[in-house]
């Protein structure tokens, strides 16, 4: 067993892991942004490091894994931030727990909420 | 009535249905209980390596046994959207009044002019290499038609060229049709394979199917961004 496998097997390991994690956040957070959250950046992180174990495992790959990572490094984020944003738009706003509602939901004053928009006009 | 109809006809389809299969037996491939007999699996499977010298089993019947069949498949996605096209026309033409709700933040739009090229690129890959790995004409040409929907959906003004699509539409179906009267030429049939077959796992070879395979991609990659331009330009009804 060379190095070179003892690395690319650590990598896909630690990756699993962290896509196990994304996915019981997936099943386990409240609402949408933090499910949302849980899935982007475990996924994102959990994929990146085993695509890169791979490619320590055969490294004649290994140009096209770090090309994949890359592609995931910029998809994955623009397409949640997409989601989060449109979420917000369509209406479905974050589950606040706390009291002070107005200064946690900071968003808010860039794009105000429907009940207040009514109001407005 | 009507119900005791439909059931008896589904006692009837399902009694010969279930009779067929139990004529074959599980596990097995074929209706011949004569093991002499060579079922045509094993034929194709033979002829793609040794003959085609082509990796990829599901293209050289897709594209060379059965591309005739093709032929009339990439006929009928033509048709459907030339019929979309038709009901969808008197709307095309409003520019910027799409059935978007607001635009795309700076993040989705930035972030797609970096993704685009990319998808091109994977899109190209995948149908110029149908015959060594997974995938081929069909899927390439969605994976391209994709990235034009990244970019319609981010930018509200971006528009792509109907002639220009039309155009490359044409030439990719005058290609397939070309290749296959080209079988005549050499005294074989339609779509018969004509050029050196090479060596196997090489991206210069299977002769014709390469060729066959890119004008599939491109045709599809325009037939899918036709649609989605003009289904996205429908004046929408929330709109007003």
């Amino acid at each position: 067993m060379s190095i070179m496998e003892i690395i690319g097997g650590i990598l896909i390991i630690i990756g699993s892991i962290f896509l196990f994690l994304g996915a019981l956040g997936i099943y386990r957070m409240p609402d949408i942004y933090n499910r949302l959250q849980a899935g982007t950046k475990a996924t994102t992180l959990g994929a990146m490091s085993l695509i890169l174990g791979v490619g320590f495992l055969e490294p004649s790959w290994i140009l096209k894994s770090l090309v994949l990572i890359i592609f995931i490094a910029f998809s994955n984020p623009i397409s949640s931030h997409a989601l989060a944003r449109a979420t917000y738009r369509r209406g479905h706003y974050p589950l606040i727990l706390s009291d002070d509602k107005e200064n946690m939901d900071a968003y808010q004053e860039v794009v105000p909420h429907e009940k207040e928009k009514e109001e407005k006009v | 009535m009507k119900k005791i109809l439909v059931l008896l006809l589904l006692a009837v389809v399902g009694f010969y249905l279930a009779g067929t299969f139990f004529d074959i037996g599980f596990g097995n491939s074929h209706f011949v209980k004569n093991d002499a007999i060579k079922p045509v699996k094993d034929i194709y499977l033979q002829q793609t390596v040794q003959e085609l010298k082509v990796s990829n089993a599901v293209t050289s019947i897709v594209v060379n046994f059965r591309g005739f069949d093709t032929l009339g498949e990439v006929t009928v996605l033509f048709l459907s959207v030339t019929a979309l096209g038709s009901i969808l026309y008197k709307k095309r033409h409003h520019v910027g009044e799409r059935s978007v709700l607001f635009s795309a933040s700076s993040i989705v739009t930035s972030g797609s002019k970096l993704l685009f090229p990319a998808i091109v690129l994977l899109g190209a890959y995948v149908f110029i290499h149908g015959h060594l790995s997974p995938g081929g004409g069909f899927q390439g040409g969605v994976i391209i038609a994709t990235g034009f929907l990244l970019m319609l959906l981010a930018y509200e003004n971006y528009s792509v060229s109907h002639n220009g699509l039309s155009i490359v539409e044409s030439l990719a179906g005058i290609t397939f049709v070309g290749v296959g009267l080209l079988g005549f030429m050499n005294g074989g049939t339609f779509l018969q394979n004509f050029l050196p077959t090479g060596e196997l796992n090489n991206l210069f070879s299977g002769g014709i199917i390469p060729i066959i395979y890119i004008a599939v991609g491109f045709k599809v990659a325009a037939e899918l961004t036709g649609v989605i331009y003009t289904v996205l330009n429908e004046k929408g009804e929330q709109n007003g």
